[in-house]
């Protein structure tokens, strides 16, 4: 039988199949499906993978797809496995502070809802109102308030998987609190679909916080903001998220619009207090400047206590006068900052993601700022806090870079300045991840960063829980 | 294996290993490993106690040749009976494996090894104005490396998270003595989070060698409030209106009319020992995030009908106050001899409903059952108290429990919070897995170990059945 036979037995059992004029919109690293299915039950994408794998086909589950790009190469894309249709909300529980859904919804939709019952998921992602729950879990996305909240495995406590072979499963369950069994919960999160499709979820919730403000100052540099903010994490006024940009990255933020565009920007009370004398903390840094960004969430008494303080202290560590941003513009630029490198808009050429321990950011900040002080369209975004570095480049960069001389630099799509980064990240106890690469880099390294020891107990597992190689091939550490 | 002259040999090549001194195997001297907090026992065919990592994987790579199953050894606290040994099977002891290795002031993190007690830990963090978060009752006992195994909890994990959500990093040796890095010193690590599904594998994964975990800023402010009911009723309302004003406190502890009995015997911990129950609620954080909360907080504890508030904010009094609760384990003593606890978990708003219904199985049963448990996270604790040398008695304390567990899961709820299932629960798995979920765990275990030479015969449901003799309830014991 062919592919599209199979489609037709599909189509007769009341599953949804794409026609392929939109299939190129889901075309993987290049690669177009032969298919897209868009099952609305878990029995149905149970029913698309029986035949799947016994076919031997390669399929992609996708989610909102704004993170399709994250991956090594797929080796095979034969059956695109969309999840939009499976966007029920299942159960939400206020009063216990849980919420069940399916995959396929948005992050944007679950927080409206549990706004609705007062509650709130401290979970983010890049492009909320596209990024489905699945996808976000598979990923492991996050967003600048991880330094409160944790990562998204800290806030799932039940999952729905249908394995590769179709056969569905769950772990963990609906209370706050959980030992019985493995924590499975765990192995799916950040697995990018390669161990399981995750078709639910169920998550502890936390109560919707009343307040919400903002602070940004300016500094001379990315690494003293880096010192300072590194200084505020560890304090018990701590913000709830703590970011240090600079400024390509500020840039696409859209702070800057100018002239009469400004005062319909949400973001026109921090443009007005800068022209109201705080020249400062220019909104978009001078090269080798940067601006701290700290956000505060809770009880409206400490939030401002965290405010001021924090606001003292990062000015006492160098920062200029800071703006303070109420809740809506506040949360508009942690929107943006979080979704910044993954809309088509800011999409860099190349993104990477380097995790250390706190105490490293510094040195990795200056290693990466080498290459923005170079003229290069390069803005790193980093968490002194958390431990996250990223660093996003726009446009081409100059063949014969300044940097060459010994530092880290040059992200050129080199593969071996890939790999001299990983060498002196390593030293430092971290990973460098390539997020966002030309093809060409993607066939030259591996995008991931693993340990070979740690990489054989991963093969082991991928063999045991997809042994014929069907979900998402290729695309995980290791090629897996 | 069976052979006498065998087995000799293997202790001699163990004995090669750690030094003659560090292989425990007299059969009285392992009379203290053959059990452990909860009901099970078997006697292990020796105890190793090794000093280092390598160590530990040259007496698993011998005993995979072997094909002697081994279990790790924390301190004995478990509730489930995780480290009682396979039959034929070897323990591996962490007594010499409890330096605390590096406190990192920046990073906030220790590096330490499987044997430090939890509460050494966390004292000495303290020095630092940090802390160690997850306070198993335990944690005068307990070590590191059990609290991994079985991703203990405690009271202030409502707040904070249980075990799993402060490891960062672990060093494992699987069972063929191959040495592992899971997760690093960075909050997040490429790849399938390995650490993360290890975690709460009770030891079935691998063995622990080193630890890495995040530690806390100390808070600034603490006050814990002593709510006293005239009945358990009551006092669930309180928990459900704390939760219902949007406030997850710092912890949130039930102890009912028995325990504060057994408790008050014992030692004066400030319970009136005429309440119906009495709940342990402590906010932490900012001054004004404390004092914001301490408001609602209280006008919870009155609308749930407490008949009497108080707030301890000195040090010593707050003391006092958990005192009470962390050794009421130990304070059963002074009802009965014997006790045996379930740790089923119930969605926070079914609280009242089931512990009604575990009050009329106890009347059922006729045997006292006590509550003393984690209120804030729907994580119960019935503790039925009983006398071995009554026949019968630990059958009906076993039944008693297994309905418990029926109900917690019919309510919505799980078998297990935080002491794990070990032996003692894995029958029960069918109430909460269905036969495909229990086939997925096996997979995850037989990527880590293909052999299943690693506490065999816990967590799944095999029909073994495991011959139970109750534990001494001991007063004193975590005093
Ligand atoms: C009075 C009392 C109160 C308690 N209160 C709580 C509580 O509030 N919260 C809670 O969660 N638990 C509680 N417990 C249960 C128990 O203390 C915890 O489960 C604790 O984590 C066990 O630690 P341990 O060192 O005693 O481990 P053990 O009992 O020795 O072992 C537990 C498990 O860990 C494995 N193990 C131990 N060390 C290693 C290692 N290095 N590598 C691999 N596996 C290893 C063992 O094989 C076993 O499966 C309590 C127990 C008692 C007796």
């Amino acid at each position: 039988m062919t592919l599209s036979q199979h489609l037709s037995s599909l189509l007769e059992a009341g599953i949804q199949v794409l026609p392929p004029e939109r299939l190129p919109a889901y075309a993987i690293d290049g690669q177009t499906p032969q298919a897209v299915a868009q099952p609305a039950t878990r029995q149905e994408v149970a029913q698309v993978l029986q035949w799947a794998s016994a076919e031997g086909l390669a399929v992609c589950p996708w989610g909102g797809g704004t993170q399709m790009g994250v991956g090594n190469l797929p080796r095979q894309v034969d059956l695109v496995l969309d999840l939009a249709r499976l966007d029920r909300l299942l159960d939400f529980q206020p009063a216990d502070l849980t919420v069940t859904v399916e995959a396929g919804m948005t992050l944007a939709v679950l927080q409206s809802a549990l706004a609705q019952g007062g509650k709130f998921l401290p979970v983010e992602a890049p492009l909320a109102d596209q990024a489905t729950i699945g996808g976000i879990l598979a990923t492991g996305a996050t967003g600048p308030l991880r330094l409160a909240y944790g990562l998204p495995r800290d806030w799932l406590i039940g999952i729905g998987v249908v394995s590769a072979q179709g056969v569905a499963s769950k772990a963990g369950g609906k209370v706050v609190k959980n030992v019985t069994g493995y924590d499975l919960n765990k192995l799916y999160t950040g697995s990018l679909g390669t161990l399981g499709v995750i078709v639910e979820a169920t998550f502890k919730l936390s109560p919707r916080p009343a307040d919400f403000a903002a602070l940004v100052t300016g500094f001379p540099s990315a690494v003293r903001a880096v010192l300072a903010g590194q200084q505020l994490a560890g304090q018990v006024f701590a913000p709830q998220g703590l970011q240090v940009v600079t400024g390509p990255v500020v840039r696409r933020l859209g702070l800057e619009q100018a002239g009469g565009n400004v005062r319909k920007s949400p973001l026109a009370p921090l443009y007005e207090r800068r022209v109201g004398g705080i020249s400062r903390i220019a909104p978009e840094p001078r090269t080798g400047e940067a601006l701290a960004i700290a956000f505060f969430q809770g009880r409206g008494l400490a939030v401002r206590r965290r405010l001021e303080e924090s606001r003292r202290l990062l000015q006492s560590q160098g920062g200029s006068e800071a703006a303070v941003l109420d809740a809506g513009v506040g949360q508009e630029l942690l929107g943006r900052l979080t979704g910044l490198g993954w809309a088509a808009e800011t999409a860099p050429r190349l993104g990477l993601k380097v995790s250390v321990p706190p105490s490293a950011v510094g040195q990795v900040a200056a290693l990466l700022s080498e290459d923005a002080a170079s003229g290069a369209d390069t803005g790193i975004i980093a968490d002194p806090g958390f431990g996250t570095v990223r660093l996003l480049q726009w446009g081409e960069i100059p063949p014969n870079p300044p940097f060459a001389k010994g530092g880290s630099g040059g992200f050129d799509g080199s593969p071996e300045k890939i790999a001299r980064l990983r060498d002196q990240v390593r030293k430092l106890n971290g990973w460098v991840v390539v997020e966002q690469c030309p093809l060409g880099l993607k066939q030259q390294v591996d995008v991931w960063d693993v340990e070979p020891q740690a990489l054989e107990v991963m093969r082991r597992l991928k063999q045991k829980f997809d042994p014929l190689g069907t979900l998402n091939p290729g695309r995980f550490a290791g090629r897996l | 294996m069976d052979q006498p002259s065998l087995a000799g040999r293997f202790l001699d090549e163990l004995r090669a290993i750690v030094g003659a001194r560090h292989v425990v195997s007299h059969p009285e001297d392992l009379l203290v490993y053959e059990y452990d907090g909860s009901i099970d026992r078997r006697a292990p065919l020796a105890v190793i106690l090794p000093a280092s990592t390598q160590e530990v994987s040259r007496v698993l790579a011998l005993a995979y040749r072997e094909g002697v199953p081994v279990s790790g050894r924390g301190a004995g606290t478990g509730l489930s009976g995780g480290a009682i040994a396979a039959p034929g099977g070897i323990q591996i002891g962490f007594a010499r494996m409890n330096r605390i290795l590096e406190v990192d002031t920046v990073n906030r993190t220790a590096t330490v090894e499987p044997g430090v007690v939890n509460l050494d830990l966390d004292m000495h963090a303290h020095k630092f104005g940090l802390r160690y978060a997850p306070d198993p009752s335990s944690q005068r006992a307990c070590t590191l490396g059990g609290n991994i195994a079985e991703n203990a909890g405690g009271p202030h994990c409502l707040a904070y998270g249980a075990t799993t959500n402060h490891v960062l990093g672990l060093e494992v040796v699987l069972e063929d003595g191959a040495v592992v890095s899971l997760g690093s010193l960075a909050r997040e690590t490429p790849g399938y989070d390995l650490r993360g599904v290890f975690v709460g594998s009770e030891g079935t994964f691998g063995v622990t060698t080193r630890i890495v975990v995040r530690l806390l800023p100390l808070p600034e402010t603490v006050k814990t409030f002593l709510g006293i009911f005239p009945d358990l009723d009551s006092a669930c309302t309180a928990v459900s209106a704390i939760i219902g004003y949007g406030i997850i406190p710092a912890a949130l502890e039930m102890i009912d009319a028995l325990s504060i009995r057994a408790v008050q015997n014992v030692m004066d911990a400030g319970y009136p020992p005429d309440a119906g129950a009495v709940l342990l609620v402590e906010l932490e954080g900012l001054r004004e995030e404390v004092e914001d909360t301490s408001r609602e907080v209280e006008a919870a504890l009155w609308e749930g009908g407490a008949a009497q508030v108080q707030v301890a904010e000195a040090a010593e009094h707050r003391a006092k106050l958990w005192l009470g609760r962390k050794n009421a384990f130990g304070a059963f003593g002074s009802i009965a001899p014997n006790y045996f606890l379930v740790d089923g978990v119930v969605p926070r708003t079914k609280l009242t409903q089931v512990l009604r219904q575990v009050s009329e199985i106890s009347q059922r049963y006729a045997m006292p059952i006590a509550n003393v448990f984690h209120a804030g996270d729907g994580n119960l604790h019935p503790i039925m108290l009983f006398d071995e040398r009554v026949p019968g008695a630990l059958e009906k304390a076993l039944a008693a429990g297994g309905e418990i567990l029926r109900i917690c899961v019919e309510a919505g709820g799980t078998l297990t919070g935080e002491h794990g299932v070990g032996l003692e629960k894995k029958e029960y798995m069918p109430l909460v897995y269905t036969p495909e979920d229990l086939a997925a765990m096996k997979l995850a275990r037989d990527a880590f170990a293909p052999a299943n030479r690693l506490n065999p015969g816990k967590i799944f449901p095999d029909g073994q059945d495991h011959p139970p003799s109750p534990h001494r309830a001991a007063p004193g014991l975590y005093a």
